[in-house]
């Protein structure tokens, strides 16, 4: 039993290993080469792992050979479109201002229900809302609404808004985020004295402590309510 | 840039990976099996016209071609299927027992598919198109 522990492990680091290697795409964003290889992966996985007489060897050599694989196959996906377009397919318009393209629905396998499931998904409960809808090769649907059913902007509504920063994160559950200080400018004497002001004796008080580049900042005691502060500008506004 | 070069280290990295499994594979297969059939082929020089197989030599030869198929056999668990190579060490124990209740037919018996076994083995564990397919 503690051969199949080991291994378990074992073959766990090298899986974790492949898939950080091969990218950080979700299920619902791969090629369908991806998809293949990640279904095949997970499946050869498992036979060592649970057979003991089996070397791991067995399960390690597919693997690495599958990221091979993929490193190629990716490789010729971005050097060559004609390649591209065999491997993961090309985008299709499924709706266009005259309707649904009953051809291209037949053609992608699809049904009436899924694409109005995919216009629901992204907000709009009619066909006569949406100007574009093109399936990615990814198999998700884009949807391009109607000018008059497209939610108005700030652009549209002619509104001078500030810019937006990203908020950093500094503490996070008491511990504070060196990298994310580094980024933000921040050390520790300046976040210490952030909380201290803010009523926290340390930093094990803090859950949360976030801060973006206009300096509007969030702070959350462990056992209180989060408040919003300002403190010093990181960039100097343009206007 | 520093991402591709970490890319490109991997897929390098792999590739030798690879490599040097598999050659590892067919050095250590075929070493290790053509060894075996060697020592099976000097047991059945050894015991060619004799009637019995009570002698020092013959158990010498034996207990060789164990400890040798046993140091082998450890190394090849990491590449090969320990189902697909436990036939040859149970043949070889068998042997050892044939020499005990002097069974000289069933001792060429045993020699043979050892003698076979690894034939097969050799066979089975090279990149050929029959393998492939």
């Amino acid at each position: 039993m503690l051969t199949i522990i080991i291994r378990s492990i074992l073959i766990y680091l090298i899986v974790l290993f492949v898939f950080r290697i091969m990218g950080k795409r979700q299920l619902g964003q791969m090629q369908p080469f991806e998809l293949v290889l990640t279904l095949i992966i997970a499946d050869l996985a498992t036979i060592p792992m649970a057979e003991v007489s089996v070397p791991v060897l067995h399960g390690v050599v597919p693997l690495l050979t599958l990221v091979v694989l993929h490193f190629i196959l990716t490789w010729i996906t971005k050097i060559s479109q004609k390649m591209s377009k065999l491997i993961s397919g090309k985008p299709v318009i499924i709706i266009n201002p005259k309707g649904i393209d009953y051809e291209a629905m037949k053609k992608l396998n699809l049904s009436v229900d899924d694409i109005f499931a995919a216009l629901r998904e992204s907000g709009y409960f009619t066909i006569a809302q949406v100007q574009y809808a093109i399936m990615e090769t990814n198999g998700k649907i884009s949807v391009m609404p109607k000018s008059e059913s497209a939610p108005a902007t700030n652009g549209d509504l002619k509104l001078n808004v500030e810019e937006s920063f990203l908020p950093i994160v500094l503490v996070n559950e008491g511990k504070i985020m060196k990298d994310n200080c580094t980024l933000a400018g921040y050390d520790e004497k300046m976040i210490n004295n952030i909380i201290n002001q803010h009523g926290c004796k340390n930093l094990k008080e803090v859950l949360l402590l976030s801060i973006d580049q206009a300096g509007e900042g969030y702070i959350q005691q462990k056992d209180a309510q989060g408040k919003p502060f300002t403190t010093k500008r990181l960039v100097q506004n343009e206007k | 840039m520093k991402n591709k070069i970490f890319h490109i280290a991997n897929f390098i990295f792999i590739i030798l990976v690879l490599c040097a499994i598999c050659i590892l594979e067919d050095v250590l297969v075929s070493n290790s099996l053509r060894a075996v059939q060697t020592q099976c082929y000097k047991i059945e020089k050894l015991i060619e016209g004799r009637e019995s197989l009570k002698s020092m030599d013959v158990v010498m030869a034996v207990d060789n071609l164990e400890y040798m198929w046993r140091q082998d056999e450890s190394a090849l668990c990491f590449m090969v299927n320990h189902k697909s190579i436990q036939e040859i060490g149970q043949e070889v124990v068998r042997l050892k027992t044939y020499i005990a209740e002097d069974e000289v037919t069933e001792f060429k018996v045993s020699l043979e598919e050892i003698k076979h076994y690894c034939y097969g083995y050799l066979h089975f564990m090279g990149a050929n198109i029959h393998n492939v397919l």
